[in-house]
């Protein structure tokens, strides 16, 4: 394809990428940080929050403040923004954003269906669903027995519903085909997603590719990590990896053999990036396999921003945000339990 | 105010305040209606929620947070909060808790009422939604549409005799949605149970309020039958997640009759005890009403104080807050009068005095509504260094001045003064202020300048002789084309056969003089009045360009004194003055002399100005150009010597200078002991405080201690080299860039010119009949008013401010003017007033 993104790419989607280009520049910083763990109460940690692009966005709650209230005002806070890049956008990049939501879709429609499964009210879990996530249709997923219901009445019209292709069954829902339910929607999804970013070409494939495929490798060890010591047969396994990573195929399908970490970690020897990545897990401060998955991602959203004239921004600015609050959320709870020792291992941004 | 402040920035000082911790809080407050001091915060290092006074602002905010919540209703109800009336002080602290219960107590009534409201608003939502569920008219339900009568529904829809579908039946659910969710619900209801039931849905007729939000909206609603109980779960599952009201719908007509009887009763009853909550709400919100603006002012101010204070240390004993604030010295008396005044209950007194400061104090120039624009031309650039000479006193006719030079047009002038006179005179009116258009806020702001551009275009058009293009007749012209015909003896004939003709100012007669203000209107009419203006205007730019800079430079010498570095004057100003006064200065002298000098009768053997400037620098001569003067060779080889030897002075000279000071310093220190050491160093830190804010050397570092730091020789070197080559260079640069005066001013005549020939003489010249001419000339008028306005005034005006503005910051300023300091942003509460 041409290389043409910087003629045209402004005239459409400017205005945006420098609102995100500004929005990323309101991320907490390490002084931020360093003065968010001295906080002593959550009360401090408002006020201290405040002096941040947070601002006033706690002003209107009641007391006593508790993380998960810090924690929905900010979802809320990251969805205004979110919602304001959709109202603005132009195709593609409205395309782009809904791919998006959809991975916060599917971890919505999951969470209902177990929530149904253990016959919790749907309030209870509504307050638990992502908003960048929410769909009208999204509370009916409870009356769906099978997989097939569930597409064929609720989610048909969603953009969830090309992933179902792949995991139609007549199954009744239970916990373990809900689970695996959700690690084939992700995988049918993250090929798309990887696939329209491909088909975009320009600098958009270039910079949201590396970061998909470390996706799905991702989710490919992952799902391997927790699937050791359970029913879930090798062969089931395997269907449940995306094939859109760097793994695939052969890594895959030394994957599919693994039996326990050090196994894994074999496997991941074998390619230059994720060397590193499995030799830092248990190190210094005892970091795990998620948190060091989770630093990697965060320097691959940060570079993001090297680049100009691509929708990867919008990505990579979400994704850093949730990580952002994420850490947010992991000092606040320190906080409020007062279980200072680690509050520290929070994953610093800039 | 005296004018002399505005020359330079005013003394500010750093002033030190022992306020005794009963009395600082009324202290500060005090300070804050002054409006004179700037906090410098002393407690950089202490986070925002370690601070002494944390938690008196967090009980504030909880108050704002109050407040906010007052105001959010307030506004919901549709009412105005009135400005707050008369000037309010901080309350005093003890106070707060009294606020704080009043507005609690006030909150909490409102919410109390608001949630009787909302609760009653929406049961009678509920009320009214039930009523047009069971008034809707689906006629009798379509799927009952083939049995006959209400008493049927029990009985089998398909005629099956007996069996298993015995006990089928068909049930209702009836019910209410949100208009935007009633597709996605329809749809949905018929991919969940498709074929078992049938969904009617139907707008209803008249609007109803929402209770929380108060918009009116249509709701939809919808009468599904269905057939199995699995169904019916799965129907009740669905509406509740699109979060419809569902009613029970009885089956026979006359029940659903008396229902429906039964419920307007009850909504008439419950709107009457709505009526008598909605005015008890309106006496509540009256009363917020009054108390809101009042507190929020005070509130916001004493939470000002209480951040002011959190910048305060603590003195060692506890008894007192110690601040450090800058103020202007002139207005330390007032500031120890109010401290006195204000600590006086406490029985400690407030006091205030000076302290040696070691880093560059703010910036003060006080302004007045006339000077402010002026001023901010000058800020745009940067903020004066501390004390540094301020440019802004000449700007303010140097810079409409330029303007006009280029914008010079004795009508569009006019329409710019009486546009600024207009504004200058309603600027008391409060709508004039109260506007919030951006646009017309700058225009207001710089009312003014706009006022001064206009009346100096004014006068340049009048020198140009030009107005909307056109040239006046003030005086009578100094030429005579009589006296020329009659001495060539131009017969009739010649002059039909010649439409170019030529006046000769040798013949005596025809040239009486030159005309006394301004242009010759005759030149309007003559083919070379082109390039007879060019080399006037060019000529004119480079004289006021020169001149223009010279001032600059001249202007230096006042922050060499003023900063006690007399060197400077020998060692920059004078070779810089040398430079430019010998070359160009030198241009500007045999400009003027060929204007005096050289007649009419002359004008032949006149010599090239150009020609004899190059010869100049080449030291070479020209045969044909005769000299301007006698000895005009000697005097140009000696100017250009002189320039050249001045660009090593300028080059070497003070980082020499400065090297062997520092050297002589340190051969005298040396053998001092260590206390004259330390009082050297304390006479050093008042002497600092006069003279250290200089520029230049002194990038090295402005604190008391530069003397101590070491000079870096290659620093320094580097440093004059710069400024040194950018100084010769810019002389010749800068000379060229005021040539933008010639050409911008040419741009707006030529401009003026063809619109009025494009426009208004085209309509003038159709050769139509009287009437039909003066009709034509309102919508060609009309088209030339509003070009004038729109390309003229707006457009050349908005370009040739650019280039004024250019002239000013870059051609003017770089010769004199750091601009690196910072503004003095007092503690006040004048915005709270607001």
């Amino acid at each position: 394809m041409l290389e043409s993104a910087e003629l045209h790419f402004n005239v459409d989607h400017g205005y945006l990428e420098g609102l995100v280009r500004g929005l990323k520049a309101s991320l907490l910083t390490q002084q931020d940080y360093v003065n968010l763990v001295q906080c002593e109460t959550l009360e401090d940690l408002k006020i201290h929050l405040q002096t941040t692009d947070y601002g006033n966005f706690l002003a209107n709650e009641t007391n006593p403040l508790t993380v998960s209230k810090i924690d929905t005002e900010m979802r809320k806070k990251l969805c205004k923004e979110f919602d304001y890049f959709r109202n603005h956008s132009l195709e593609p990049l409205s395309t782009f954003l809904t791919y998006m939501t959809c991975s916060y879709m599917i971890d919505n429609v999951i969470l209902l269906m177990n929530g149904a499964l253990q016959k919790k009210s749907v309030k209870e879990i509504l307050a638990k669903c992502h908003p960048l996530g929410s769909f009208t249709e999204m509370e009916a997923v409870n009356i769906a027995e099978t997989i097939s219901d569930l597409f064929n009445a609720v989610l048909v019209e969603t953009p969830l519903a090309p992933f179902f292709q792949d995991c139609m069954s007549e199954n009744t829902l239970d916990e373990l085909n809900v689970e695996l339910l959700r690690n084939k929607l992700y995988k049918s999804y993250l090929e798309s997603f990887y696939k329209f970013c491909k088909n975009h070409g320009d600098v958009t494939a270039e910079v949201m590719c590396p970061i998909l495929e470390f996706e799905a490798d991702r989710r490919a060890f992952i799902i391997t990590l927790n699937s050791f010591g359970t029913e879930l047969s090798k062969e089931d396994r395997e269907t449940l990896y995306p094939t859109c990573g760097r793994l695939y195929p052969e890594g895959l399908r030394l994957l599919t053999q693994a039996e326990d970490f050090d196994q894994m970690k074999t496997v991941a020897d074998h390619y230059g990036v994720y060397k590193p990545v499995f030799e830092t897990v248990g190190g210094h401060g005892g970091k795990t396999l998620e948190d060091v998955f989770y630093e990697h991602e965060v320097q691959m959203n940060v570079l993001a921003f090297n680049r100009q004239f691509h929708y990867g921004v919008f990505y990579a600015y979400v994704k850093l945000k949730e990580q952002e609050m994420r850490n947010i959320v992991w000092i606040a709870e320190c906080i409020s339990q007062r279980h200072r020792t680690k509050i520290n291992s929070y994953i610093p941004i800039l | 105010m005296t004018m002399g402040s505005m020359f330079r920035g005013e003394e500010v000082a750093l002033v030190q305040l022992f306020l005794p911790t009963a009395a600082a809080y009324t202290c500060v407050s005090q300070l804050g209606e002054l409006g004179l001091v700037e906090f410098r915060d002393l407690n950089a290092s202490v986070s925002a929620f370690q601070r002494r006074f944390v938690v008196d602002v967090r009980r504030c905010e909880e108050l704002e947070k109050t407040f906010t919540f007052l105001q959010e209703e307030v506004r919901r109800a549709g009412l105005v909060l009135p400005q707050p009336e008369g000037r309010l002080p901080a309350p005093p602290p003890r106070d707060l808790l009294h606020i704080q219960e009043e507005t609690d107590r006030l909150a909490k009534e409102l919410r109390d009422v608001r949630g009787n409201q909302q609760e009653l608003r929406a049961q009678l939502h509920q009320l009214q939604l039930h009523e047009a569920v069971l008034g809707q008219s689906h006629g009798p339900p379509q799927a009952a549409a083939h049995i006959d009568g209400p008493s049927s529904e029990r009985s089998p829809l398909l005629l099956s005799p007996a069996g298993p579908h015995q006990d089928l039946r068909v049930n209702f659910v009836a019910g209410a949605v949100e208009p935007h969710k009633a597709a996605a619900l329809e749809r949905l209801l018929w991919r969940a149970c498709r074929g078992f039931l049938i969904a009617s849905f139907q707008e209803m007729e008249q609007q109803l309020e929402d209770p929380m939000t108060g918009e009116p909206t249509r709701w939809m609603t919808f009468l599904i039958s269905y057939w199995g109980e699995q169904i019916g779960q799965k129907i009740h599952k669905i509406t509740a997640c699109f979060h419809c009201h569902v009613f029970p719908y009885l089956e026979q007509e006359e029940a659903r009759r008396g229902v429906l009887q039964q419920l307007q009763q009850q909504s008439q009853e419950l709107q009457e005890v709505l009526g008598e909550t909605e005015r008890f709400l309106s006496q509540v919100l009256g009363r917020v009403q009054q108390l809101l603006p009042a507190g929020q002012v005070q509130i916001r101010k004493m939470k000002a104080v209480y951040l002011a204070l959190n910048q305060c240390s603590v003195s060692s004993t506890h008894k007192c807050l110690i601040a450090e604030a800058w103020c202007a010295a002139l207005d330390l008396p007032t500031v120890q009068q109010v401290l006195r005044d204000s600590s006086s209950e406490a029985g400690v007194s407030a006091v205030a005095h000076r302290i040696p400061c070691q880093d560059m104090p703010p910036t003060l120039i006080r302004t007045n509504r006339f000077t402010v624009s002026f001023q901010g031309i000058v800020d745009a650039y940067g903020v004066g260094r501390y004390q540094e000479v301020n440019p802004a006193p000449y700007t303010i006719i140097t810079f409409p001045f330029l303007f006009a030079v280029m914008f010079g047009d004795v009508g569009h002038g006019l329409l710019m003064f009486l546009f600024a006179l207009a504004m200058v005179l309603a600027e008391n009116q409060p709508a004039m202020k109260a506007a919030q258009n951006e646009i017309w806020q700058t225009f207001f702001g710089g009312r003014y300048l706009l006022l001064l551009m206009g009346l100096f275009s004014v006068y340049t058009g009048f020198i140009y002789n030009e107005c909307f293009s056109r040239a006046t007749t003030i005086f009578p012209s100094g030429w005579s084309v009589a006296t020329m015909a009659n001495q060539s003896g131009w017969s009739d004939a010649y002059l039909a056969q010649h439409p170019l003709l030529t006046l000769d100012p040798n013949i005596s007669g025809v040239f009486l003089g030159p005309y006394p203000f301004g242009i010759d209107p005759i030149w309007s009419l003559a083919t070379n009045h082109l390039s007879f203006l060019n080399s006037f205007k060019m000529k004119m730019s480079v004289i006021l360009g020169v001149t223009h800079m010279a001032f600059g430079v001249v202007l230096g010498i006042f922050n060499h004194v003023h900063f006690g570095q007399g060197h400077r004057l020998l060692l920059e100003t004078l070779p810089e003055l040398i430079f430019l006064l010998g070359l160009f200065g030198y241009l500007v002298f045999l400009v003027v002399y060929k204007w005096l000098c050289i007649s009419a009768g002359g004008s032949a053997l006149a010599p090239s100005i150009l020609i004899h400037f190059i010869n100049m620098f080449l030291f070479s001569r020209s045969p044909t150009n005769r000299l301007l003067y006698h000895g005009q060779e000697v005097v140009q080889y000696a100017l250009v010597v002189l320039a050249l030897a001045a660009v090593p002075v300028l080059l070497l000279g003070t980082p020499l200078y400065l090297l062997r000071q520092q050297r002589s310093h340190r051969l005298q220190r040396r053998p001092a002991g260590g206390q004259d050491k330390d009082k050297a160093k304390l006479i050093d830190i008042t002497d600092a405080s006069e003279s250290g804010w200089g520029p230049d050397e002194e990038k090295a570092g402005c604190s008391g201690d530069k003397k101590e730091a070491e000079l870096v020789p290659s620093e320094v070197f580097m440093h004059q080299a710069i400024h040194t080559i950018e100084f010769c260079l810019g002389c010749i640069s800068n000379t060229a860039s005021y040539l933008r005066l010639w050409a911008l001013s040419l741009a707006h005549a030529q401009l003026s010119e063809v619109l009025w020939a494009m426009v208004m003489r085209m309509g003038l010249s159709a050769g139509l009949k009287l009437g039909v001419q003066a009709v034509m000339m309102v919508p060609v008028f009309a088209a030339f008013a509003v070009l004038t306005v729109a390309i003229l005034l707006v457009m050349e005006g908005l370009s040739a401010f650019l280039h004024a503005l250019r002239l000013h910051w870059v051609e003017f300023q770089n010769k004199f003017y750091s601009g690196t300091g910072y503004k003095l942003s007092p503690f006040t509460f004048a915005a709270e007033d607001e």
